[in-house]
């Protein structure tokens, strides 16, 4: 007994000390000056839809991964823990600019990520980028952006010029198969629905559509059946909104409502949300959405970073600009891992790298990643298929959207 | 002019206002009775239409049978959170001003401690499910089932709201405390239980609404102030402690709205409601239905 207890008690002993070895050095690297990395995101109003499916769960997703692998590495310095310094926005543009300044300002990070949405990263670009911080969007869509010119914002979503245009040209190809022509395009009054609303205009004319509606409506509308409705009645056979998600659901909700069943049913954020799909289930087919991604891309890590979404949200990244915000974040962890947390040093390494990431290679030229052309999806089955451009596409297009069920 | 859609627009219109109706007659048993100016009623909805939208999502319970849970469920809270906030400042308030003042910032915060538990219980996330929300075809219109539904209930909750305060000594009093406070008080109407009761009447009438509203809307924390507003514009239009007031006032507003939304854009839609807003307080400052209002000639009360 007594030597049981004694064998026992030189094991713990032994034990303890093999394992307080293998750990020191580990204590060691803990004990590394933390990375500390800033941003905001909208908890609450409109914007916190979109913000907490594509943007917040990547973020946190990524960190995770990072501090597993004992931390970022940061060249010259060996891994440092990832440490995250965030706040709630609100969905007001004036608090985000004002927290981004005291991020930089006060808190001293050594990084800043983008907030959620175009109108937002609008605000916020000019302070980083008078600070000299790299920011790079995941979730913009403006030509105006890109007209200031601030040389440390880059964008890796296809703009509203190289979207829209790809819708464009989807829809000259579908009129080669049935007859399509009058188009209603409606679209939020917000910088991200103006944009696209200005980009797809002069295309849809020049392609000779007729177009019977476009409007604007507000961003946190209640209640669009009426517009819908005089939609219906002009004889509508494209529907294209240039929404947000909230609006997105909305419109679906209500054009199935007043029986508003087009051969075109086109959304903007918000459609790739798998919640769309849980949302409307078999009514979801056929919809078509602006972007598209999905985890049976070719491209090394996509089916991976999926997977590891699943496992720590136990809910599928939305399919189209959470990839993006993954490879935002790939594209980070890549540059201070070559060059250290110079920012002036970061920027020359974007400005001159080619990156493979999980929604294939990105480049940026001048800001803009032109690596990634405008897309077209569409619910297929419960999947987010890629439709359009063909050699992008890992499905053909259901055309016409069949009946709401 | 296509005038099938015209009527057709003006029918969604009235559906919609058959739900304007019914929180603003909700808002009208409190502010109209008891100066108490509640802008977290709204929130009272939110309630109603997460508390539906669980018993319909995680125990399948019918979203019309679930507002017999969300009304009385709320009904019951109101009335505690009368008792809690509200009865003490009834008692200690010296003007008519001083409870008004005093109200709006109580429930100024109870707005913000309800919509961040909805945010801490439910989430940012927006919320919904599908019922009944194929279209009905009605005479060559299309109108979504819900709405119509949601109409009918609307309709029959506010007749029931009627025998209420017609048929029952307790509406009674209702009445006789909104058209005269002090001679009611004479006859020996007990004050602060009226009130409550009117409190608690009010939410339970917002958080029915809100258990339609999710039949037809997404939910999120954040749905409340928008209904607020609109209610308020009702209550104003119709007359302040005006129940038939409020009654027609929202069926006037849904119809106006739409027709205006219908004939500009969307992006209108709060212009509207505001414009309505400013032409009745400059025509008619005490609401198109007030009985209580002074004729032309008689001195001002008020």
């Amino acid at each position: 007994m007594a030597t049981t207890l004694d064998r026992r008690t030189f094991l713990k002993v032994a034990g303890g000390g093999v394992a307080a070895a293998a750990l020191f050095p580990r204590i060691g690297r803990a004990q590394a000056t933390p990375v500390r990395i800033g941003f905001t995101l909208s908890a609450t109003g409109p914007y916190s839809v979109g913000a907490g499916i594509t943007q917040g769960p990547n973020y946190h997703l990524w960190v995770e991964q990072v501090n597993a692998k004992g931390g970022l590495l940061v060249r010259g310095q060996g891994r440092r823990p990832v440490q995250l310094i965030h706040h709630d926005d609100r969905s007001e543009i004036e608090t985000a600019v004002r927290l981004y300044e005291k991020l930089i300002t006060e808190d001293k990070v050594d990084l800043l990520l983008p907030p959620w949405g175009t109108a937002m990263n609008f605000a916020v670009a000019p302070v980083a980028n008078k600070h000299g911080y790299p920011l790079i969007g995941p979730t913009v869509g403006s030509m105006k952006l890109y007209e200031l010119n601030l040389p440390y914002f880059y964008a890796v979503l296809a703009q509203p010029d190289s979207m829209m245009r790809a819708l464009a040209e989807f829809l000259k190809d579908l009129r080669s198969q049935a007859r399509i022509n009058k188009v209603a395009v409606i679209h939020v009054a917000d910088l991200f629905g103006l944009e696209h609303q200005a980009a797809l205009m002069p295309l849809l004319r020049e392609a000779g559509f007729d177009v019977v509606e476009a409007k604007s409506y507000p961003l946190g509308v209640k209640d669009l059946s009426d517009l819908l409705k005089s939609i219906k009645a002009k004889g509508a056979e494209v529907f294209i909104a240039l929404s947000y998600p909230p609006d997105t659901i909305l419109a679906t909700t209500q054009a199935k409502a007043v029986d508003f069943n087009p051969a075109v049913f086109y959304g903007a954020v918000g459609t790739a949300f798998p919640f769309f799909r849980d949302r409307f289930k078999a009514s979801a087919e056929g919809v078509f959405g602006i972007g598209a991604w999905n985890p049976k891309v070719p491209y090394p890590g996509a089916k991976e970073y999926f997977d590891a979404h699943v496992r720590k949200w136990q809910k599928e990244p939305d399919r189209w600009a959470s990839a993006f915000t993954y490879a935002t974040l790939q594209i980070l962890e890549q540059a201070v891992g070559q060059v250290s947390l110079d920012r002036a040093r970061i920027k020359s390494y974007l400005d001159a790298t080619e990156f493979s990431t999980v929604v294939g290679p990105i480049r940026f030229t001048r800001g803009l990643n032109r690596a990634t052309p405008g897309m077209v999806g569409q619910w297929q089955k419960g999947e987010f298929e890629v439709v359009w451009p063909r050699d992008r596409a890992t499905a053909r297009p259901i055309f016409p959207k069949p009946a709401w069920q | 002019m296509n005038v099938a859609l015209l009527l057709d627009v003006a029918a969604g219109g009235l559906l919609m206002g058959g739900l304007y109706a019914l929180i603003a007659v909700g808002l009208n048993l409190q502010y109209g009775l008891m100066r108490v100016l509640n802008v977290a009623h709204g929130e009272f909805l939110m309630i109603g239409g997460y508390l539906t939208y669980m018993l319909h999502v995680h125990l399948g319970v019918n979203p019309l049978v679930s507002i017999l849970v969300s009304g009385p469920v709320v009904f019951a809270g109101g009335m505690g959170i009368h008792a809690l906030l509200f009865r003490g400042l009834l008692r200690l308030k010296r003007t008519q001003e001083e409870l008004e003042a005093n109200s709006l910032l109580i429930s100024f915060g109870l707005l913000f401690i309800l919509q961040n538990a909805a945010l801490l219980l439910w989430s940012a996330d927006i919320k919904g499910y599908q019922y009944l929300d194929r279209p009905l075809h009605v005479l060559g219109a299309v109108f979504p089932t819900n709405r119509v539904v949601a109409f009918g209930v609307a309709a029959m909750v506010t007749a029931l709201l009627f025998v209420f305060l017609k048929g029952t000594l307790a509406g009674t009093t209702v009445r006789a405390l909104m058209q005269d406070p002090v001679g009611a008080r004479l006859m020996g109407v007990k004050v602060p239980r009226v009130h409550g009761l009117c409190f608690g009447l009010g939410v339970g009438l917002a958080a029915v609404t809100g258990s339609l509203v999710s039949m037809l809307f997404e939910l999120t924390p954040f749905i409340g102030l928008p209904y607020t507003i609109t209610a308020l514009v009702v209550v104003i239009l119709g007359g302040l402690g005006s129940v038939t007031g409020s009654l027609l006032g929202g069926l006037i507003l849904g119809v106006l709205e739409s027709l205006g939304v219908h004939f500009t854009a969307p992006d209108l839609r709060m212009v509207i409601s505001y414009g309505v807003l400013a032409l009745i307080l400059v025509l008619r400052p005490y609401g198109l239905f007030n009985p209580l209002a002074p004729r032309p000639g008689q001195a001002s009360q008020a």
